[in-house]
């Protein structure tokens, strides 16, 4: 499989009058192509801030520190924004965080979509555009006879089929989808992001979805980014995040998800609150809310390590979660 | 200590809106927000309203709560028909008994008032106790909620608070004067998973402890079998079915709590769900037609579906269904 994307040791900070907020630090992984990843956290762990450094869309106080962003072979750290502008959309496409509310009031849906088609390809006729936003449509399920409709006469879900057709648009290689479902219902959640899937793997495309929630990214990803406080903690494929979380920040995320199938379980907490990024400690950030810290963690940060083939912890005391449970029981 | 008391029971509840061209015009139309809605709720228990956005759950809890004046039907409360209060005193004694917890504690929160004065606002208009006693039960319930040390949070303002603080202190002001009964609207779904598990286990002790009785208003049919003793889904203002939480889960009867809870994604990458069977998107219930509301989207509709609605009727034990798949007996 080749790799489609490779960030290496991404540190992305802002810099704000109260001082430099570590967003994302030394954040590392590999996407291979046709592959869907997904990165997973609570608000504020840096999980857009990582989407936004691959698209290259930062607020003028955030700044690349450090690190690499390999898309297709190259390195687009320091690319201008001439040539992002040809990677933007054509190369890597985003679906924003309740995107559906982004499209244009006035216009209609379909020449929104041919616009971000004749934008990025200049010789494709508004004829051509209309007849790939036609077939796009299709694609998602939508009826293509509503591409003359105005967003008010879409529904939220009808939306964000737009939306997702509309990134679509230029064939992209790679799709990173920032909480594509969190404000929709969920029947429509579940018809999009089967969608998604299904049009994942038949463009044969790679995908990173951004998420808070665990559920929604164990059925569309194959591999899983467990994010806190600006860095990776854990990540493996997503069978094995599941089965054998290893840092004691996944397991508790893992075990406080209420689910509906099997028996009721007791929810665990996780005690504390996630920290302010602002001036981040030296030492690991997981440290105060950690039952399992020792003066070890208090002193220093833990290095990304793989503890089994394909399974990379950030943990000076990476846990086995059967053991657990065993000495709980 | 078993108590059968019905804390809070509603016959028939309408609530319809006019839908006015102008100001001036009179309405023809009416949104059907709540249509003849029955349940009773004991003291000490919690019944949740799970449906999708728009199926009246909110708009039902305001009318328990007399926020909005009911179209029709009974409201009884503590054994008195409060559906309409006329006089001062009468109302000064529902209010004082029953509370509501809002969804976003972002903006149900006064910016420009205190912590202490935000929480002993209810005793203030309720003319409660003296100031002396109404600090210290400020205190007391701050300390409950896990705001501690209160004295520290008593006179900082809402913004200097994070999200989990905030609706702490929203559940501490619903809580300050030992309500009877709670509306709780989606009191969780704008927090971090981590802080979620927090305030759900903080409003069960309280439950508890207090021995309240609780209307849960959610979507999220995993937060509501957590919550709940009793889960009624609702579906264009109509109760489609309602039972004891597990039961409800475990054998759902009427085909759109089937879609919906086939519907909620799994946190198991290696269980695939069976793919929901409706289709379309959830409508307005605006002057609706004598017939099952779900009729459209129904994979098992029948000619009788169109013809007539279908009553709630009791198919097992405390186990009621509107449909008439269940009906033939």
């Amino acid at each position: 499989m080749k790799p489609i994307l490779e960030l290496r040791n991404l540190k992305m900070y802002y810099d704000t009058q109260a001082g430099q907020v570590k967003a994302a630090d030394d954040v590392s992984f590999v996407l291979n192509e046709g592959e869907s990843i997904g990165l997973v956290g609570e608000s504020g762990c840096g999980k857009t801030s990582v989407s936004m450094s691959i698209m290259k869309l930062l607020p003028e106080n955030g700044r690349i520190i450090s690190g690499n962003i390999f898309f297709d072979g190259k390195d687009i750290v320091n690319f201008s924004d001439e040539e992002m502008n040809k990677i933007r959309w054509a190369g890597i496409a985003m679906i924003f965080q309740a995107a559906m509310n982004s499209l244009n009031p006035v216009y209609r849906v379909g020449d929104q979509i041919v616009e971000a088609i004749t934008a990025h390809e200049p010789n494709v006729t508004f004829e051509e555009a209309r007849q790939r936003v036609a077939n796009l449509y299709k694609l998602v399920g939508l009826d293509p006879e509503r591409m003359d409709n105005y967003p008010h006469e879409y529904s939220g879900g009808m939306k964000q089929r737009a939306i997702i057709a509309m990134s679509l648009a230029c064939n992209p290689k790679l799709i990173i989808a920032d909480e594509p479902t969190t404000a929709l219902d969920v029947i429509v959640q579940d018809t999009i992001l089967r969608e998604l899937e299904k049009v994942q793997k038949k463009l044969n495309m790679s995908m990173i979805y951004i998420s808070h929630d665990i559920a929604v990214i164990a059925e569309v990803a194959s591999r899983i980014a467990i994010m806190y406080a600006g860095k990776i903690v854990e990540m493996s494929d997503s069978v094995v995040i599941f089965k054998r979380p290893a840092h004691p920040y996944a397991i508790g995320l893992m075990s406080s998800f209420p689910s509906i199938r099997g028996e009721k379980k007791e929810l665990v907490t996780i005690p504390g609150e996630p920290p302010n990024l602002l001036n981040a400690p030296d030492h690991c950030r997981f440290a105060p809310r950690c039952p399992f810290a020792t003066d070890e963690c208090w002193k220093q940060t833990p290095s990304y390590s793989e503890i089994e083939s394909n399974h990379f912890v950030a943990c000076f005391h990476p846990q086995n979660l059967k053991k657990l449970v065993n000495m709980n029981a | 200590m078993p108590n059968n008391e019905v804390v809070m029971k509603i016959e028939n509840l309408d609530k319809f809106f006019p839908m006015k061209k102008s100001v001036f015009s009179r309405a023809k139309h009416f949104l059907h927000a709540v249509d003849k809605i029955n349940f009773e709720i004991k003291r000490g228990k919690v019944l949740s309203l799970v449906g999708e956005s728009g199926c009246g759950k909110t708009t039902t809890g305001k009318t328990l709560l007399k926020l909005y004046e009911p179209t029709g039907g009974k409201i009884n409360f503590l054994g008195r028909d409060v559906t309409h209060l006329m006089n001062a005193d009468d109302k000064k004694w529902f209010h004082s008994k029953t509370q509501m917890i809002f969804q976003d504690p972002f903006e149900s929160l006064n910016p420009r008032k205190t912590i202490f004065d935000i929480v002993s606002e209810p005793m203030n208009i309720q003319n409660f106790e003296t100031l002396k006693k109404r600090e210290l039960m400020v205190m007391e319930i701050l300390k409950r909620v896990g705001i501690s040390p209160p004295d520290a949070f008593l006179w900082r303002y809402p913004h200097e608070l994070s999200g989990g603080q905030r609706q702490r202190v929203a559940i501490a002001r619903a809580l300050v004067m030992k309500p009877e009964f709670v509306v709780a609207d989606e009191p969780t779904s704008m927090l971090d998973v981590s802080i979620r598990t927090q305030v759900m286990k903080l409003m069960m002790e309280l439950i508890r402890e207090m021995n309240m009785s609780f209307l849960y208003i959610t979507h999220d049919l995993a937060v509501a079998r957590y919550m709940a003793d009793e889960i009624s889904v609702m579906y264009l203002g109509r109760m489609v079915e309602y039972a004891n939480s597990e039961e409800l889960i475990n054998n759902p009867l009427h085909p759109y709590t089937k879609a919906l809870i086939s519907a909620v994604p799994v946190p198991d990458p290696e269980f695939k769900r069976k793919s929901v069977e409706i289709k379309g998107g959830i409508g307005k219930p605006i002057d609706p037609l004598p017939r099952c509301r779900f009729y459209d989207r129904c994979p098992f509709a029948m000619e009788i579906c169109s013809q007539k609605e279908p009553e709630l009727i009791e198919v097992g034990e405390n186990h009621k269904v509107a449909c008439f798949l269940y009906e033939q007996r």
